[in-house]
């Protein structure tokens, strides 16, 4: 099923930041990480992902430097700084929260 | 021009990025992730064309990436045109100083006249070189705004000019009328530059000028055309003209 735009609009900034706290990716990698992880299911517009890492790299969350990778090809590669570790732990945990509120609203858990 | 280029190209020219550097290194990061797509999608048997339209379909609407990188630089762009206009507007000052400094020794010295009452009133000579130098710089400011409707264009000199008024009549009450004059000749000059008839615009600089003596004149006994204000404002045109050019080479593409 295609997932809303704006849904996926709001949740790219969590993954970004989750997906970096692992390891240092350039941007075409965070794209193929998230549809192998979601089973392609996380399907968005790849443009739009560099103003949101932009987004977060002028928030002070992301550095970024040219690599050249195994292909020979340079490559911009984005890491976390130890602000945006914070600020992933602090996505994070708001993701899980915010999930459980709208998953028991959806659910009637106290109905 | 191919396809990923066009792509590209649109991206960078909608996009509004503050600054040749952050322009290229962004085209240069997008141009890596569209041949990575246009690559991908060609690894799994698509010809030419039909990769094309997956990279197409996958990068998303330019416009839309355009639009996001808009809203993510608005801040530095904005503080980059405040920076810029205070640089344009100090450099604009100074010159218009030196301008009719120079001006007004090179009279002194022509009419064995003394430089003691200018030096004396050069708070006053303040206001005439601000006004100046905000009647051609607000000019320009509306051009860059409203490149496509003058009327527009004059707005930024006009609210201006209106505020000046109120502030000089506040400040200067007696002596208001001439630093008004001034903004109104370096602007009109300005406006009179945009024609391609040579020293057309010297016309612009005189027209307020006579306005204001033809006005005032006849009220002000033993006041004559001031031909010196005049020439200083003229000189000062033409300097601000190479001052704005000289701006325009550093920075208008800083922040097109």
């Amino acid at each position: 099923m295609p997932l809303d735009r704006e849904l996926l609009k709001g949740s790219i900034a969590v993954l970004i930041l989750k997906l970096l706290s692992e390891r240092d990716m350039y941007g075409y990698e965070i794209i193929q990480e998230s549809l192998r992880r979601s089973d392609d299911a996380f399907e968005f517009k790849e443009g739009t992902l560099y103003p949101a890492l932009h987004q977060l790299h002028k928030r002070g969350y992301l550095r970024s430097e040219w690599r050249t990778g195994e292909s020979g090809k340079q490559r911009k590669y984005y890491s976390l700084t130890a602000v945006g570790r914070k600020a992933a732990r602090r996505s994070e945990k708001e993701w899980f929260v915010f999930t459980k509120i709208v998953n028991a609203i959806l659910s009637g858990a106290n109905s | 021009m191919t396809h990923l280029d066009r792509i590209l190209s649109q991206v960078i020219s909608l996009a509004k990025l503050p600054g040749n550097r952050r322009r290229n290194e962004v085209a240069k990061e997008l141009r890596t992730h569209l041949d990575d797509l246009a690559e991908d999608a060609r690894s799994q048997g698509y010809d030419d064309d039909t990769a094309a339209r997956i990279v197409r379909m996958r990068f998303g609407d330019p416009e839309e990436v355009a639009a996001a990188f808009i809203s993510v630089y608005k801040p530095e762009r904005l503080a980059r045109r405040i920076l810029q206009s205070t640089i344009l507007m100090t450099v604009s000052t100074v010159a218009v100083v030196v301008v009719i400094g120079t001006v007004q020794s090179i009279a002194a010295v022509c009419t064995a006249s003394s430089m003691v009452p200018t030096l004396r009133d050069i708070s006053r000579e303040v206001f005439g070189f601000t006004a100046i130098a905000s009647g051609y710089c607000s000019l320009y400011a509306g051009e860059r705004l409203f490149p496509a409707s003058l009327p527009r264009a004059l707005l930024p000199s006009v609210s201006f000019g209106l505020l000046l008024a109120v502030v000089f009549g506040w400040l200067i009450p007696q002596h208001a009328g001439m630093p008004l004059a001034a903004f109104t000749s370096a602007a009109s000059g300005r406006l009179l530059q945009r024609v391609e008839i040579p020293f057309l615009w010297f016309a612009g600089t005189a027209l307020p000028l006579l306005i204001a003596w033809a006005l005032f004149g006849p009220l002000i006994p033993g006041w004559e055309f001031p031909w010196l204000v005049w020439f200083g404002v003229t000189v000062s045109c033409k300097a601000l003209r190479e001052i704005v050019r000289l701006f325009e080479r550093a920075f208008v593409e800083d922040c097109a």
